[in-house]
């Protein structure tokens, strides 16, 4: 489901202008067609590219369906990654038992992401390459320093997720190039994946929302990484903010300072940057009050 | 290169077939099943937002309005009109004692929903039901009707 | 399910009897129609040579249309012909929104596409008429206008500032409507009270988020030079009226067909200047012409409301007797007052009543309505009765903390007494068959707040704010002609039912009334079968077609039951005893001895009795058979309009208990309840549904649902996506309960229940919220209550 950052100024529309429509055979033949149409769109699971299309906010000139080329939904385990295809919608991850083993954390996520039949359809790798700075799977994968698989004219490259996006948006996927997986570290000894957002209705964009890794030996933590989203115009990781916490422990007035510092908020319909600010701060808490639960 | 505006395409709705139908490419599954007379399938906002159009995709709930008709090239289609099994007429009979609707446009998604709740078989609490039903939209009932005919279907389907 | 409350009604006769359907929860039958995908919804309805139209909307909230550039746009593909101003003017004389009994309304001419001058963002300015809906938007692109983009006058409270941008140059200044109430003598009643409080609310721009939108096809013929108009409207006849008036057609040769509705709540009983321009085009291009608003132009041109800002003061004395109330509300309507009902209605409603549930012997109100570049407001569900509701009730709950009173205490010492009416409110307006009394006794029975004082004090402990509320208030139902027909508005105050025996022996109605989901087609079944005394499922029933049904004025204003439903029950009655006549007449008996059961014409005494079905079959078939002289109508019809007051008034009371995360400023609902007297309860379900869905719009307004503007006047959030509805997981369970007060206007004496929810929650939300602040110092005034207001409450941000 699309967040519309701005009310378009000017003709408002409810259906899609034309475009041509492809079905893609295989990866090297979207990848083809995409290297070729600077104008031309990937279509997976589609389901924040339509109200787009709809609303004629984006108006491609072709279309490439990806979402019948077979083999890009696996789900396994890839050495000491849990790898999951690009074309895996968020239904089939939830109900997936792997992820449920190996990265429970996933599931819970998944369950704040739209509703069930947005998530029938929606697919993790199109979550992942749309970039949008609410949601919440790319600061996921940002938190947990995923790996992205491209897929381009000269083969597949991985890149991590902490340089994968780039803006608003904006993601470092190039012109011939598609998301075909991403593979997530497993967790070690001591790791543990949290999660937590404020939304003003279930299933909405979060307010802010935040995803800690956190490393704990012996029942404390060891070490911290703290990526928000729904706070700026990408995921913001606030290392600064995530080390002073492991030397203050959570003090409210300490860590908004800290955040207000390393993150440039930004208020959007549902909430001011203060307010994405004190949520922030406050998520903080609540994912400690969570690990100690 | 079989890049197009318009497409043809089969698939089957309510297990009726439709062999070679011509569709334009940019047309949603939602105004295309509309043209063939399965009305039924009701238009709430076109964004995804608000569960009207929500139908049943080789066995999965989606929202019509965001899968394009070319999409549905080779699947299975299920609107409400073709709600008409065991389970469905029980879930219909469930609502009009709850009247777990009033003005009967949000109800298609709303039974669609349902269904794809029952078919999970898990035993759901109220606010589990609710939680489930938050994408769909409904303006008159206050949900409370809707959610004691999905939690008296929950009961009698386990 | 086959719930039987109570025999609410003595007139009705007793609950026992066969056929007894009155005062039953039976399920809509005729509604699974909607389970099995077959409603027939506007868009649904495809015509031979049916064309489709976009709109031009202007993209700013006032503008200079300097010129429009059709040509290119002209020749794409599928396109039939593009219109503006000039072209649909030819066809469609422009409107007025004023009345003439509320004081001067000052509004400018409207038509269907803004002409030189747009003045909202969304007002349509041209129209493209294409094979598709699709292609006329691919048209819309390629028109070219030339804009001047002007100043806007944003902000209802500088609309009469000096330097105000003045939206119509011709009226001078920016007011469109301003009405004081004065009784007694405030200024001295507010010197004598020992305590007095006050406080200044908001109320967010919302709108009905109606799930279908509105949509029209238009179709002349002008072979018959008749218009056919399928619309999913609220009033059939009143549209009829309208689009004759305006396009200049025969009245006798408009009909309006409108079949099922997906929700109105008041959005779809106005005059929209699209509709309108369909109708033209219609009338020009001879063809059908389809028109749904997508939802985009749902939320920019479908009515708002609310929209106000009321300051208010409340003075006791020191045993909690009110002692005088004033209220100054401020309300902006947009650019234009909507036609024909005006965009007045809403201020008068808070100033008629704010109050209404109490003795208060010294009221001032005083209400100004203003012109801004907004999307044009009028009345949705609950018409001003939250504005007013909650300006009472928070006062009132003020008072009580001030003096240190209980919340229920307070209320009942100062509500007009159950055996005290007829009487009259603050405002003057007279109030009958109305039992705040019982109504706030049976509230605190089933809610019990001494529990919620204990909770309260558990949750401060644990850190967590709670509170509760209880509410009075008065609802506007069943309107009279003193509502709008006085003001020289063509809309019909009365309703009207006719009802036949067909020779099968079925019952066939039809209604003014129409069905927008309330169930109208239901209790209008269960009345003429209880009355007639046959099967309900031998009652067919037409609704929403002018040609097809008795004139009226359709459904608004919870009228449905109270005057429909009585049109309803006299037909029935009328038609009841035309077939004891002529079956007296057969059976060679008198009258008084027969009865009709089940579909049969029975003798009171045993004996032989004949069936409906064969009766008919006599009379229309074999009349010969029927002794000379008998009158052989099978067929009666019947009307009714409320007559000497304004309104029924309905009471209701509420409560609910809210807790508040102090983190993140999230409000959660844990339970409401309501108590309704809506008199006669012809489907009880049906009516505590009514009350459930109210509740839950009630809910938007006061959490969620706003209208979000720039300085520009550019709506921000106009897409369901950003624009918060209710959804299932943030709403509570609501227990419903009655008292029963019947209208003594009627035999049926069943008053309106549909705008109490919406009325009455968004207050006791807004008391429960602050009486959870409170134990802080805290409070919030402003809705919706966001969870950012609550947290600036709390000065955490």
């Amino acid at each position: 489901m699309i967040r519309l950052i701005c009310y378009l100024m000017g003709g408002k529309y409810m259906k899609a202008a034309n475009f041509s429509y492809y079905e893609a055979k295989n990866i090297q033949d979207a990848i083809k067609i995409k290297a070729n149409d600077e104008e031309a769109v990937i279509l997976a699971g589609g389901q924040s590219l339509l109200p787009a299309l709809n609303m004629r906010l984006s108006s491609p000139s072709c279309l490439i369906d990806i979402s019948k080329i077979s083999g890009l939904n696996d789900i396994i385990i890839d050495g000491d990654y849990l790898f999951i295809g690009a074309l895996a919608t968020h239904s089939d991850v939830m109900r997936n038992e792997i992820v449920s083993q190996k990265m429970p954390c996933l599931i819970d996520i998944l369950k704040m992401v739209a509703h069930p039949a947005i998530r029938n359809k929606g697919t993790h790798g199109g979550s992942i390459a749309y970039g949008d700075p609410a949601a919440e799977l790319p600061a996921l994968a940002v938190a947990t320093n995923a790996e992205i698989i491209l897929s381009g004219q000269n083969g597949d490259r991985s890149i991590n997720a902490n340089d994968f996006y780039l803006g608003l948006f904006e993601t470092a996927i190039n012109q011939d190039e598609i998301v075909v997986g991403i593979k997530y570290p497993l967790l070690k000894q001591g790791q543990v994946f949290l999660f937590d957002e404020v939304c003003r209705r279930h299933g909405d964009y979060a307010m802010a929302g935040l995803i800690a890794n956190i490393i704990l030996s012996s029942n404390k933590v060891n070490d911290l990484k703290l990526v928000f989203f729904a706070t700026g115009d990408k995921p913001d990781v606030a290392d600064k903010t995530a080390k002073l916490f492991l030397q203050t422990g959570y003090d409210y007035d300490q860590l908004k300072n800290s955040l207000s510092s390393e993150i440039d908020f930004a208020g959007d319909l549902n909430s001011s940057s203060e307010m994405k600010l004190h949520l922030a701060t406050i998520l903080i808490k609540k994912i400690i009050n969570k690990l100690e639960a | 290169m079989a890049a197009n505006n318009t497409l043809s395409i089969s698939f089957t709705v309510n297990g009726e077939k439709f062999n070679n139908v011509n569709v334009p490419s940019r047309q949603h599954l939602a105004d295309f099943l509309r043209s063939q007379g399965f009305t039924g399938t009701h238009l709430g906002c076109e964004q995804g937002a608000c569960g009207a159009c929500t139908i049943e995709m080789d066995g999965k709930a989606v929202r019509s309005c965001l899968v394009l008709a070319s999409q549905a090239n080779g699947s299975d289609l299920k609107t409400v009109e073709g709600f008409d099994d065991k389970m469905m007429e029980q879930v219909k009979q469930s609502f009009l004692k709850h009247n777990a609707f009033q003005c009967g446009f949000c109800s298609p998604g709303m039974l669609m929903t349902t269904k794809e709740i029952l078919l999970s078989k898990k035993k759901l609490t109220r606010d589990e039901i609710r939680s489930e039903i938050s994408g769909n939209y409904c303006r008159c009932t206050g949900y409370q009707s809707i959610v004691d005919a999905i939690e008296e279907c929950i009961n009698e389907v386990n | 399910m086959d719930d039987i409350k109570v025999n609410q009604n003595p007139k009705l006769g007793s609950i026992d009897r066969p056929n007894s359907y009155i005062g039953r929860s039976l399920p809509r039958e005729n509604a699974k129609k909607h389970l099995d995908g077959g409603g027939q919804f506007v868009d649904d309805l495809t015509l031979p040579r049916m064309v489709h139209v976009a709109f031009l909307r202007s993209p700013f909230a006032h503008a200079e249309i300097k010129s429009i550039d059709t040509k290119t746009a002209k020749l794409s593909d599928g396109v039939i012909d593009i219109f503006t101003a000039k072209e649909i003017d030819e066809v469609c004389k422009p409107w007025v929104g004023v009345l003439g009994h509320l004081g001067e309304m000052r509004s400018p001419e409207q038509s269907p596409l803004a002409k030189k001058i747009a003045r909202w963002q969304g007002e349509p300015i041209a129209v493209v008429i294409a094979n598709s809906r699709a292609q006329a938007e691919d048209a819309l692109e390629l028109i070219e206008v030339d804009w001047l983009e002007k100043d806007a006058q944003v902000d209802m409270e500088t609309a009469l500032d000096p330097n105000a941008v003045i939206i119509h140059p011709e009226l001078g200044n920016n007011l469109f409507w301003t009405r004081t109430v004065n009784q007694g003598d405030v200024d001295k009643a507010f010197k004598e009270a020992d305590a007095v409080v006050e406080t200044t609310l908001d109320f967010a721009r919302h709108t009905g988020v109606t799930l279908e939108s509105r949509g029209i096809v238009a179709d002349w013929n002008k072979a018959e030079n008749k218009m056919t108009i399928y619309h999913n409207g609220q009033a059939p006849h009143m549209m009829q009226h309208i689009i004759a008036k305006h396009l200049d057609l025969n009245e006798g040769l408009v009909r309006i067909i409108s079949r099922d509705v997906g929700g109105s709540f008041g959005i779809k009983v106005h005059v929209y200047p699209d509709e309108m321009a369909v109708t033209a085009i219609s009338k020009k291009l001879g063809r059908p012409v389809k028109f749904i608003a997508d939802r985009l132009e749902s939320f920019t041109t479908d009515i708002h409301a609310r929209c106000h800002k009321i300051s208010g003061k409340l003075g006791v004395d020191k045993n909690g007797k009110i002692l005088a109330m004033e209220i100054d509300d401020l309300s902006g309507i947009g650019p234009f007052s909507m036609y024909p009902r005006t965009s007045a209605i809403e201020t008068n409603q808070v100033l008629n009543l704010s109050g209404a549930p109490y003795v208060i012997p010294n009221y001032k109100a005083v209400g100004t309505v203003v012109f801004q570049n907004k999307t044009p407001m009028c009345q949705y569900r609950a018409v001003g009765h939250p504005i007013a509701v909650a300006i009472t009730e928070a006062l009132i709950d003020k008072a009580a903390y001030k003096i240190g009173m209980d919340l229920d205490k307070i209320r009942k010492i100062n509500f007009i007494p159950d055996n005290s009416y007829p009487n009259k409110s603050p405002s003057g307006v007279p109030l009958e068959d109305l039992s705040h009394q019982a109504s706030m006794d049976k509230l605190l029975e089933i809610m019990d707040i001494e529990k919620f004082e204990t909770k309260k004090k558990d949750d401060y402990q644990k850190g967590i704010l709670s509170g509760y509320g209880v509410i009075s208030m008065c609802e506007v139902t069943n309107p009279s002609p003193l509502f709008y027909g006085v003001g020289g508005a063509h809309i019909s105050s009365q309703d009207g039912a006719s009802i036949r025996l067909e020779g099968s022996g079925a019952i066939h109605l039809s209604s003014s009334i129409t069905e927008q989901g309330q169930g109208t087609e239901a209790i209008m079944k269960q009345i003429a079968a209880d009355q007639l005394g046959v099967k309900l499922e031998s009652v067919r029933v037409t609704l929403g077609d002018t040609d097809a049904t008795p004139y009226g004025g359709g459904t608004w204003a919870s009228r449905g039951a109270g005057i429909g439903g009585e049109a309803v029950l006299k037909a029935a009655r009328k038609l009841k005893d035309n077939i004891l006549n002529i079956a007296a007449a057969i059976m060679q008996t008198d009258k008084e001895s027969l009865d009709i059961e089940d579909n049969n014409v029975v003798r009171k005494n045993g004996g032989e009795g004949i069936s409906l079905q064969k009766l008919a079959e006599t009379v229309y078939y074999r009349g010969h058979e029927i002794p000379k002289g008998t009158n052989p109508e099978l067929l009666a019809t019947a009307s009714f309009l409320i007559e000497g007051i304004p309104f029924v008034f309905t009471n209701s009371a509420m409560g609910c208990q809210v807790s508040i995360d102090q983190d993140t400023g999230i409000i959660k609902i844990n339970k409401f309840w309501a108590v309704e007297d809506c008199g006669t309860q012809i489907n009880p379900k049906l009516v505590e549904e009514q009350i459930r869905g109210g509740v839950i719009q009630g809910i938007g307004g006061a959490l969620f649902e706003e209208c979000v503007y720039d300085d520009q006047g550019n709506m921000q959030n106009a897409t369901m996506a950003d624009y918060l509805v209710p959804m299932a997981y943030e709403m509570p369970d609501i227990i419903v309960d009655h008292v029963t007060t019947n209208s003594g206007r009627s035999i049926i004496g069943a008053k309106g229940a549909g705008e109490a929810g919406t009325g009455g929650a968004p207050a006791v939300i807004m008391n429960a919220i602050n009486n959870a602040l409170k134990q802080v110092g805290a409070e919030v005034i402003s809705q919706p209550i966001t969870p950012e207001k609550v947290l600036k409450a709390l000065g955490k941000i």
